[in-house]
């Protein structure tokens, strides 16, 4: 065997188990999905299906469905920017005003809860947020006699929770970012006369936009599709696409419905990354 | 001025940190109130945690979670650090767009894959003559071998990238046979990255939720399914001794790997 | 300690010839230099003996024996690549003593060969060191030792003291040359610092586009470069244009394009020929132009455009008509001459070589 022949065999056979794997649990299956949206009568019962429109129909026909995606867009929207107002701010401190151990413990900090489990955190935030939980008793505690703070199954709440879960990943790529810009150039915007604040407007932000981008891209994702955050904390307030693609699979069991609905949502999905690719592919070029 | 400025910005990052942790916390105290109800004063008990000694449904559901993760670790390591290797150590076409094909798993929502799992599996089961094997333990696994890969590969690559081809070059010219060069140089320069990207397989299977959800059939369910239904339901208090445990879990694995990453793995010495 | 003969190599990577037909012998104990731009094809040659890379044409012979056929662990050579490849999980010891480990040399022998080996590169004592612990040069020195220890029959060395600082590299030199000749060892190495591959080298080679432009020891090739690469490469060279006027004596006279003449030894040259002429700065005797000055055959006027003073030597740039003529003068302590002074330039007719365009 030659030598390029082996090279050929030993990529094959390293690359090949991950990505057989691959293909019959995101490709093939996603493939699958887009198929059963065009058919008219779900896997689960026995009669043969016919190919239709009638799904996506549904989705551009019924105001119902506009209402839905422009409160996930909304939802989606309201987390990535208080997101970027918290993290941006706290991923500047970290990036260039900390040092040494200190930056590594506190990124440690941040991106360890980051790492357990989302529904555990969620649940954790109905304890604070309920009436009789920490922020309840703790209104009560300085102004006593004020009415009960209930947040739990309110709009704010699930913004607030969605918030909590997905802050360390702006933090994360908004550190990044901030970090890779050389002090040297901050340096350079004062010595040529301009103002500590201008110097931030023009030198740094721009310089550390890839980063807020990517967050944002990572934020904005995940929240329009999510179902589990806005049911636990929001109850039936909030509603959100994700929710309803759930039910079509589990209480009303129209999964050909479900799948066009979340084949718009990836194509959502899809949309807003081909507009933010440029930016994406900068970021992973600093980074 | 400036003090008061930098002391201002650091003091608010200690706010965002109280913000990361303080449901958490609060939930871990809870979990060792006597209280059912999370009514003050706090009195300390463990009565929750016996509880949950005696909960069989979440038992079952965490050992299942616990199994999975194992097996998930296994097989996304040993697929996963195979093609890093491949990435690492050769030039081929089509490499660029092999590794962009790492991106779905992590960048389409979960609800997505996970539903279109569902379809698949059903299809396939349906096809096959047993419509029942579309959801089960081994379904979940499926899926969670799925999302960690591109972590593995990652996390191994980046590993890989920090030890140039010339170490393996040099041991050659030193006469090690391809077998000597993989047991003697490839293998104990990636051993942390490999550790800490199968602890990170670990956790990413053992916190999962959307995808276990849909694949998850009546009975049969991982610990976050679980404890989601459970909270659907009715509020226990075991939930709340139960999330505290994995938490820590969870919590703790990353420190390992942090740790592990960063001091267990030597860097090759000409920086 | 063995002779390598390269004959017709060819490399080919896609389309672009990184070895485009090179014949090379190295000698036995010599210490060759391989030298050329990036790209040239040096590095490609060197690790095609080492056995990295397989040649599509040609051959390369170790005492005779055909290599090509004999996978990298089998060839028996030590090399030192350009960041030195310790392994950062042995420490220095256990580093050296690889080769022998490997090969199943008994444990008692391999202490004695490793503490010989540090030994030779002087840095005994720090065995339980890790590379991440020793300095570039400490390092560089290890990996030396660790590619000799097996006893190889050739070195190769891959732009080894590129990694160094100025200082740092000009003693490492030193010692790579002691060491060489303590033991030896034939030994290739690559570099792209002509100051180096000079100071170092028995012979040189010099590669240009994959092909080998001009082979031979230091000397030879700096005083006679063969075109104008090679004597643009090496050093510097002021470059005259001109045609031969006439010939007399086994001296040619040619008449420069900027005016003036020069002489050169005749060899095959022809009334009439063009050529080129190159001139190194360092043989030009500049001196202040008195009030009469004339030109005659290797000796023109020129104004001082500028004088650079470098410490040991100063640099003058003379225009000479339309272009500039580079002069290199030895520090003997005398004042620079003033800037757009008229000079007069003089140099011996056997510095005029006469180059390939």
């Amino acid at each position: 065997m030659t030598p390029t022949t082996r090279t050929r065999w030993a990529i094959l056979s390293l690359t090949g188990p991950a990505y057989l794997w691959l293909a019959c649990t995101i490709f093939l299956p996603i493939a699958a999905m887009l198929a059963l949206s065009f058919l008219d009568k779900s896997p689960l019962v026995p009669k043969p299906a016919s190919f239709t429109l009638a799904n996506y129909g549904a989705f551009f026909g019924k105001p119902f469905y506009w209402s839905l995606t422009r409160w996930s867009i909304e939802l989606g929207l309201w987390v990535t920017l208080f997101s970027f107002l918290i993290g941006y701010p706290a991923a500047y401190a970290l990036a260039k005003r900390v040092k040494g151990r200190w930056r590594e413990a506190i990124f440690l900090l941040i991106v360890l809860p980051f790492w357990s489990n989302a529904l555990v955190r969620i649940f954790s935030w109905t304890m604070v947020l309920r009436s009789n939980g920490i922020i309840d008793l703790g209104v009560q505690s300085i102004f006593p006699g004020a009415p009960t703070v209930d947040l739990l199954f309110t709009y704010p709440a699930v913004v607030i929770g969605l918030v909590h879960s997905y802050l360390p990943y702006m933090i994360l790529t908004c550190y990044i970012a901030l970090q890779a810009i050389d002090d040297s150039l901050i340096e350079a915007g004062r010595s040529l006369g301009a103002s500590k604040f201008t110097t931030f407007r023009r030198v740094v932000l721009p310089l550390s936009l890839p980063g807020i981008i990517s967050g944002a891209a990572l934020i904005f994702v995940p929240v329009i599709g999510s179902f589990m955050e806005p049911r636990i904390l929001g109850g039936t307030k909030g509603a959100t696409l994700g929710m309803n693609i759930e039910e079509q699979f589990t209480v009303t069991a129209n999964w050909p419905l479900g799948a066009a609905l979340s084949f718009i949502l990836l194509a959502i999905v899809l949309v807003i990354f081909g507009i933010l690719y440029p930016f994406l592919r900068k970021q992973g070029g600093a980074a | 001025m400036r003090n008061l400025a930098d002391a201002g910005i650091r003091f608010y990052l200690i706010l965002v940190l109280v913000f990361l942790y303080l449901p958490i916390l609060v939930m871990a105290v809870l979990a060792f109130n006597k209280s059912p109800l999370y009514a003050l004063p706090f009195e300390f008990d463990l009565v929750w945690f016996k509880a949950l000694a005696e909960n069989d449904r979440l038992l079952k559901a965490g050992l299942n979670s616990v199994l999975i993760a194992l097996a998930n670790t296994v097989i996304a390591t040993s697929l996963g650090t195979m093609a890093a290797v491949a990435f690492g150590r050769y030039t081929f076409r089509g490499k660029t767009m092999m590794q962009a094909l790492l991106f779905p798993p992590i960048a389409i929502p979960w609800l997505v894959i996970g539903t279109a799992m569902l379809v698949f599996f059903f299809w396939i089961g349906r096809a096959m003559g047993y419509p029942g094997i579309a959801r089960g333990l081994h379904a979940i696994l499926l899926g969670h071998v799925a999302l960690s890969l591109p972590y593995v590969i990652f996390v191994v690559g980046a590993r890989l990238n920090d030890y140039p081809k010339a170490l393996e070059e040099a041991a050659a010219t030193l006469g090690a046979t391809p077998w000597q060069v993989f047991r003697r140089v490839s293998v104990p320069i990636l051993a942390p990255g490999v550790v800490a990207a199968a602890l990170f397989a670990f956790a990413v299977s053992f916190d999962q939720f959307v995808i276990s959800y849909f694949l998850a059939p009546p009975g049969v369910t991982t610990l976050p399914v679980e404890i989601y239904t459970s909270i659907r339901k009715g509020f226990t208090p075991e939930i709340n001794a139960i999330s505290t445990i994995i938490i820590l879990v969870s919590m703790g694995l990353m420190l390992i790997v942090a740790r592990f990453y960063r001091f267990g793995g030597e860097r090759s010495g000409n920086e | 300690m063995s002779e390598v003969a390269v004959k017709g190599a060819v490399k080919h990577y896609g389309t672009v010839a990184a070895l485009d037909g090179v014949d090379l012998t190295f000698a036995d104990g010599e210490f060759f230099g391989l030298l050329g731009p990036s790209g040239s094809g040096k590095t490609t040659l060197l690790r095609a003996i080492a056995g990295f890379i397989e040649l599509d044409r040609g051959e390369i012979r170790i005492d005779g024996t055909d290599i090509s056929r004999i996978p990298v662990h089998e060839r028996n050579i030590g090399m030192v690549f350009q960041n030195y490849a310790l392994f950062p999980h042995m420490n220095v010891a256990e580093n050296i003593a690889f080769g022998l480990d490997v090969r199943g040399v008994a444990q008692a022998e391999i202490k004695q060969r490793v503490g010989e080996s540090l030994d030779l590169v002087r840095l005994s004592g720090l065995e339980q060191r890790r590379p991440r612990q020793l300095s570039g040069g400490q390092q560089q020195r290890v990996a030396l030792a660790r590619a000799l220890v097996t006893r190889p029959q050739v070195l190769l060395l891959d732009e080894p003291l590129s990694a160094l600082d100025k200082h740092l590299r000009q003693e490492m030199q030193v010692e790579l040359r002691r060491i060489q000749r303590q033991i030896g060892i034939t030994t290739i190495f690559v570099t792209h610092d002509q100051e180096e591959a000079l100071t170092l080298s028995d012979r040189v080679a010099i590669f240009n586009k994959g092909q080998v432009v001009q082979a031979g020891s230091p000397r030879a090739v700096y005083e006679r470069p063969v075109d104008r690469f090679a004597a643009g490469f090496l050093g510097e060279a002021n470059f005259l244009e001109g045609r031969v006027s006439g010939i007399a004596g086994g001296v040619a006279r040619v008449a420069l394009g900027t005016g003036g003449e020069v002489l050169t030894p005749a060899a095959d040259l022809q009334a009439g020929d063009a050529v080129l002429i190159a001139l190194r700065p360092e043989k030009i005797s500049i001196d202040p132009a008195p009030a009469d000055a004339a030109a005659m055959p290797n000796r023109i006027l020129g104004k001082v455009v500028a004088a650079i003073f470098s410490g040991s030597s100063l640099t003058y740039r003379i225009a000479v008509g339309d272009r500039i003529i580079i002069v290199f003068e030895q520090n003997k302590s005398r004042a620079p001459l003033p800037e757009q002074s008229a000079v007069i330039l003089e140099w011996p007719t056997a510095d005029n070589v006469v180059v390939q365009p």
